[in-house]
């Protein structure tokens, strides 16, 4: 379980990582935190014939609030996510999110951009920028490309980057006070991959759930956002017989997978279990938080 | 009697002290050394090109551009290494066995994915793993039968043709007229059960050092292996080397659980290229060598079926087992100490007349089943602990007082089981009421009861269970194998310094041995605990050796530390009488001074040390004995540790996640020298043992392909998974052997598989399904609670 031999690049500019990672005709890589790069190269899975390595590139290391949007750069770690105040404050269910990802020691080091690269249909981060309506900034020679989320993730652990292209931010929706949310992740163990998760928001305005959206990880070759389901919730004010009809609305729309840890039916069947529970949850936030978020 | 016989009485023992591990500063602090750790100048790693394929003859090895990586410096396939080696045979006293050569890489077949074929020798781990890449091996795919239950039918594929059947074991158990007992039983109950492969992931992986001395002609194997002694043995055999010039040496070993408790090919193959090429060679596994070449564990399929009277006493028992014990038959366990020991145990602690156990051994083409933590017990426990919960069920009893009905009681023993196994006297009743005692039980059935109103799905579940520990030279620890387990050595030397060494044949991997062993020494001898070096996983220490497992170490080295210390003991005494001038039976030695009754004269033991080794004449000649004995013990029969453990669950009624709520375990380990490491043993274990019931499963598809290859699929229990447990020490009567110690380090994984099954199926009960495989994971109750809906729809495992 020893790497194939390559070159190793610390960059000290974007520009010396994009030009480096265009001379390496797509057998380059970067790297950040390294936490799925590295087990993948140790087992050979992946050969680059060059690391370039952007945790010396100064400016990427931050969150930082544009207008409505929270914008992440491209070395956040998980850890930094998950403490910081702009990200409790403004999405708390991100915040939320973090709790699953992984263990501490991953934490530590993984990075949120990272995690969007890597595109693992069952992790927290691809699925939470999906939800958000990310926008992931593309970088390469060429100049700077801005692709939407729901662009981005076209199969499982692939994206719609160039291989000369690497992300150096990606920007998040904040949400409005009063929103309510629901985060339900099932996992074998605590921090593992999901085996189904939901996330989901909305607020209510006049009795009924508004700006509703709804997002699904662990069922698909990529995150999901259910639109069918957004549709289905928006306008109503959350029922049994709501919940019932999300459910059944599922089962129709997904098409998860068979592994070791869960067959497709059990997938299907968790993914109502947890869309029920989810949507209870943001339901309920959003009551309390209409009455006062801050209270 | 004397006050002064009161004051010795008083005199602070160390057995029985929550001493802290001695070993623990060097561990963690990082200054303990394993194999890897080692780096002899010179030295050469290798890497393994292994097999993806189950079953298939070796038709063509090409090595293309191998040679050109830089630092490459051989590469080698089992042809080059016919000369060289001779292949280690498991071989058994057992009829109807046959025992499949181990030679270090596959000769014209492969038989299981990650079998190693081809070995690369090179200045670097990367450079040998870089060479792989240019190394094709053209197979010619053969038949093979995956599952046991194929695997076992007359015209299977054969894995080993030599053998001319893949069922390499049969053994039968029986007692009485088991199908009279049926006919005449008021309840019958039986099931399916089926614990499925697991590994012992260890946290150190497989590795192995060999060094070649050309100048003594010499071979020092590193190894991380819990059998060192064992390994030199067989090792002699293969390379052709007597125990003067070939050493096997087991420094700092992170964990075993039986996984390092055989000998493997890597082993050989290391040994025969350092005498080959003449310089070090290392080999360490990765984590995907030891999830697919490490010895894997269970994997019995056991239909079982159990008749009780109407008043609820058990009579009768009749159990067919099918083993899948993989690829080949392990050294020096062979492939039926897994397998056999189902049948042996499956009676278990309880009172039974009438019983029949048969077991098939059958070969399959994956990596071969070995030792793990608890040995055939988790697995004979899960099944047998499952029937006397259902029986109780059927019977209208509550489960506790049907054990308490069946448990051997103190005035039976010894008591001889239906499979002939003898249970000394051994708290079976005490740990059952110790456990219910520790949680409330009347109470913590209303606390389920009260939960099951709120629509939760709470569950209670028990396992009684016995093992046989510390086993002398009565029996073999695996039935009919050519090595002796049944003997321990204990070297005690003082040296003209006055310090201790104890050497000792087994060899310590976590079991903190180290300080328990210096603990009996301390109380025997009457030295200081600081002035004792324990040593041990070392062949070049006593003249046979075998090592530790089969909770064995406390027991045999236990002993065997008691027999040399009063022998020692004797010698400082009768040295300490002459300079002292005092009568020998005034004298005694505490802390490491003598002190005499009738005198206030002392002298320390590095007095006498020095007086006997040091001051030529101080003692005269005839008289001089150096202070040093070596003393081997052997309990003959072994002792039966006994325990109940007793759980809560919880089952999420849409998740079917299982979360386990409480947890306790009451055993009866004889007396006990360390409470600490033994409440450390319980706590591990179990957790193991919960890994096992709900977690754990190495995969085979049907392709024969392991589909579990990393930890992310082979999941372990992490801290989220274990609970509190409580631990109840029951010291009833102690064995008669001669520390009054059982072996206590496997018990958990042996009682906590039996027990989560149990307690998930009550909380499942009002849904009229059971759990007959383990682990129980939230896909398998989904399963069950769809079949039972809609029985047309059922998949068996």
């Amino acid at each position: 379980m020893k790497p194939a031999p390559f070159e190793y690049l610390a960059a000290t500019s974007a520009a010396e990582a994009a030009e480096a990672l265009a001379a390496a005709n797509g057998d380059g890589k970067i790297i950040a935190g390294g936490q799925s790069l590295m087990p993948m190269i140790n087992f050979r899975l992946v050969k680059p014939t060059i690391l370039i390595d952007i945790n010396r590139i100064a400016g990427l290391d931050r969150i930082e609030k544009h207008g409505e949007r929270l914008r992440i750069g491209a070395t956040v770690r998980h850890r930094m996510t998950a403490t910081d105040a702009l990200v409790h404050r403004h999405i708390p269910i991100l915040h939320d999110a973090m709790h699953h990802v992984a263990h501490l020691t991953v934490r530590n080091r993984g990075t949120f951009c990272g995690s969007v690269c890597h595109a693992d249909p069952a992790a927290e981060m691809p699925m939470m920028t999906l939800l958000l309506d990310g926008t992931i900034a593309a970088l390469s020679i060429r100049g700077e490309r801005q692709i939407a989320a729901s662009e981005f993730f076209v199969g499982s652990l692939m994206t719609s980057l160039e291989p000369d292209e690497f992300v150096t931010w990606i920007d998040i929706d904040t949400l409005p006070p009063e929103t309510g949310w629901g985060f339900e992740e099932f996992s074998r163990r605590h921090g593992d991959f999901a085996l189904a998760c939901v996330a989901t928001t909305m607020r209510i305005v006049d009795g009924v759930a508004c700006d509703v959206r709804f997002g699904m990880m662990g069922v698909g070759e990529t995150p999901l956002r259910l639109p069918d389901i957004e549709t289905l919730v928006e306008g109503q004010a959350i029922s049994e017989r709501l919940l019932q009809d999300v459910s059944e609305a599922l089962k129709g729309l997904l098409q998860p997978n068979t592994d070791i840890h869960a067959s497709a039916d059990y997938r299907r069947h968790l993914a109502g279990v947890l869309a029920r529970r989810a949507l209870r949850d943001a339901w309920k936030r959003a009551t309390f938080r209409k009455d006062g978020p801050d209270a | 009697m004397s006050l002064h016989d009161h004051s010795v009485e008083l005199r602070p023992k160390l057995v029985g002290k929550r001493v802290k591990r001695t070993e623990d500063p060097r561990l963690l602090a990082g200054v303990g050394q394993y194999v890897d750790d080692m780096a002899p100048a010179g030295m050469m790693h290798v890497a393994l090109l292994r097999s993806d394929q189950p079953h298939a003859r070796i038709l063509n090895i090409d090595v293309g551009e191998a040679f050109s990586v830089p630092g490459v410096i051989a590469i080698y396939d089992a042809t080059d290494l016919e000369n060289e080696v001779r292949p280690a045979i498991p071989t058994s006293r057992m009829p109807d066995y046959y025992a499949t050569p181990i030679w270090p890489l596959a000769r014209h077949k492969v038989r299981y994915v990650g079998e190693p074929v081809v070995a690369v020798v090179a200045e670097s781990r990367y450079a040998a793993e870089d060479a792989l890449e240019h190394i094709t091996i053209d197979y010619e795919p053969l038949p093979f039968a995956i599952r046991q239950v194929d695997a076992v039918k007359d015209d299977a594929p054969l894995l080993h043709e030599e053998a001319g059947t893949n069922t390499i074991i049969r053994r039968e158990f029986k007692r009485g007229d088991v199908d009279a007992a049926f006919e005449s039983a008021a309840v019958t109950v039986k099931g399916r059960f089926r614990m499925t492969r697991k590994t012992a992931v260890a946290m150190e992986n497989r590795s192995y050092l060999a060094e070649w001395d050309a100048r003594k002609q010499a071979l020092t194997l590193y190894t991380s292996s819990n059998i060192p002694g064992v390994i030199r043995d067989v090792l002699s055999g293969c390379l052709d080397l007597p125990g003067t010039r070939l050493r096997v040496v087991a420094p700092d070993v992170g964990g075993s659980f039986g996984g390092k408790g055989s000998l493997y090919g890597e082993e050989i193959l290391v040994c025969a290229l350092a005498r080959k090429l003449k310089r070090p060679v290392k080999f360490v596994s990765d984590r995907l060598e030891d999830l697919s070449a490490t010895s894997q564990a269970f994997d019995e399929l056991i239909e079982a079926e159990l008749a009780v009277t109407e008043d609820g006493m058990l009579i009768g028992l009749r159990a067919d087992v099918i083993g899948d014990v993989g690829a080949y038959s392990i050294y020096p366990w062979t492939a039926a100490l897994e397998t056999v020991q189902v049948v042996s145990f499956l009676p278990g602690p309880y009172r039974m007349e009438h019983y029949r156990g048969r077991i098939r051994g059958v070969l399959t083409p994956k990596p071969p089943t070995g030792p793990y933590r608890g040995v055939g017990r988790p697995s004979s426990t899960f099944a047998m602990e499952r029937l006397i919960e259902m029986a109780a069920r059927k019977l209208g009893m509550d489960p506790v007082a049907f054990r308490r009905k069946n448990l051997v009681n103190a005035d039976e023993f010894p008591y001889r089981t239906a499979s002939g196994i003898i249970w000394d006297k051994s708290a079976f009743q005490e740990c059952l009421a110790g456990a219910c005692a520790h949680v409330n039980y009347p109470n913590l059935l209303l606390e389920r009861d009260e939960a099951r109103r709120d629509g939760r799905w709470v569950g209670i579940g028990l396992a009684s269970y016995a093992e046989l520990t510390g086993i002398g030279s009565r029996i073999s620890v695996a039935p009919g194998m050519p090595i002796n387990t049944g003997t321990e050595t204990a070297k005690i030397e003082i040296d003209a310094t006055g310090a201790i060494t104890a050497a000792f044949g087994i060899a310590s991997h976590g079991q903190g041995l180290e300080t328990t062993l210096a603990q009996v020494i301390v109380d025997e001898l009457g030295c200081k605990l600081e002035d004792i070096e324990v040593k041990h996983g070392d062949s070049a220490l006593v003249p046979m050796s075998s090592g530790t497992y089969a909770s064995r170490s406390a027991v045999l080295g236990g002993g065997a530390a008691t027999l040399a210390a009063r022998v020692v003991k004797g010698k400082v005494l009768r040295a300490a009488a002459y300079l002292m001038e005092q009568s020998i039976d005034d004298l005694d030695m505490h802390d490491g001074i003598v002190t005499s009754r009738n005198s206030n004269c002392t002298m320390t033991l590095k007095e006498i040390a020095s007086a006997v080794y040091s001051q030529m004449g101080r003692i005269p000649r005839d008289q001089r004995e150096d202070l040093a004995a070596s003393e081997t013990y052997d309990p003959y029969l072994g002792t039966a540790c006994s325990s109940t453990h007793l759980a809560m669950v919880e089952v999420d009624p849409e998740t079917y996640g299982v979360k386990v709520l409480r947890y306790v375990v009451a055993e009866d380990c004889g007396k006990i020298i360390n409470p600490m490491i033994v409440d450390g043993q319980v706590q591990g274990a179990v957790a193991q043992g919960i890994g096992a019931a709900l977690l754990e499963e190495i995969v085979h598809d049907d392709q024969g392909q392991t589909v579990a290859a990393s930890l992310a699929d082979y999941l372990v229990p992490v801290a989220t998974n274990v609970p509190d447990i409580g631990i109840v020490h029951i010291e009833a009567d102690l064995p008669n052997n001669v520390g009054g110690f059982r072996g206590m380090g496997e018990g958990g994984t042996i009682g906590a598989p039996a027990t989560i099954a149990n307690a998930v199926s009550d909380a499942l009960s009002h849904l009229s399904v059971s759990v007959e495989t383990l682990p129980v994971t939230p896909e398998r109750i989904f399963r069950m609670l769809q079949a039972r809906r809609d029985p047309a729809a059922a998949v068996t495992d």
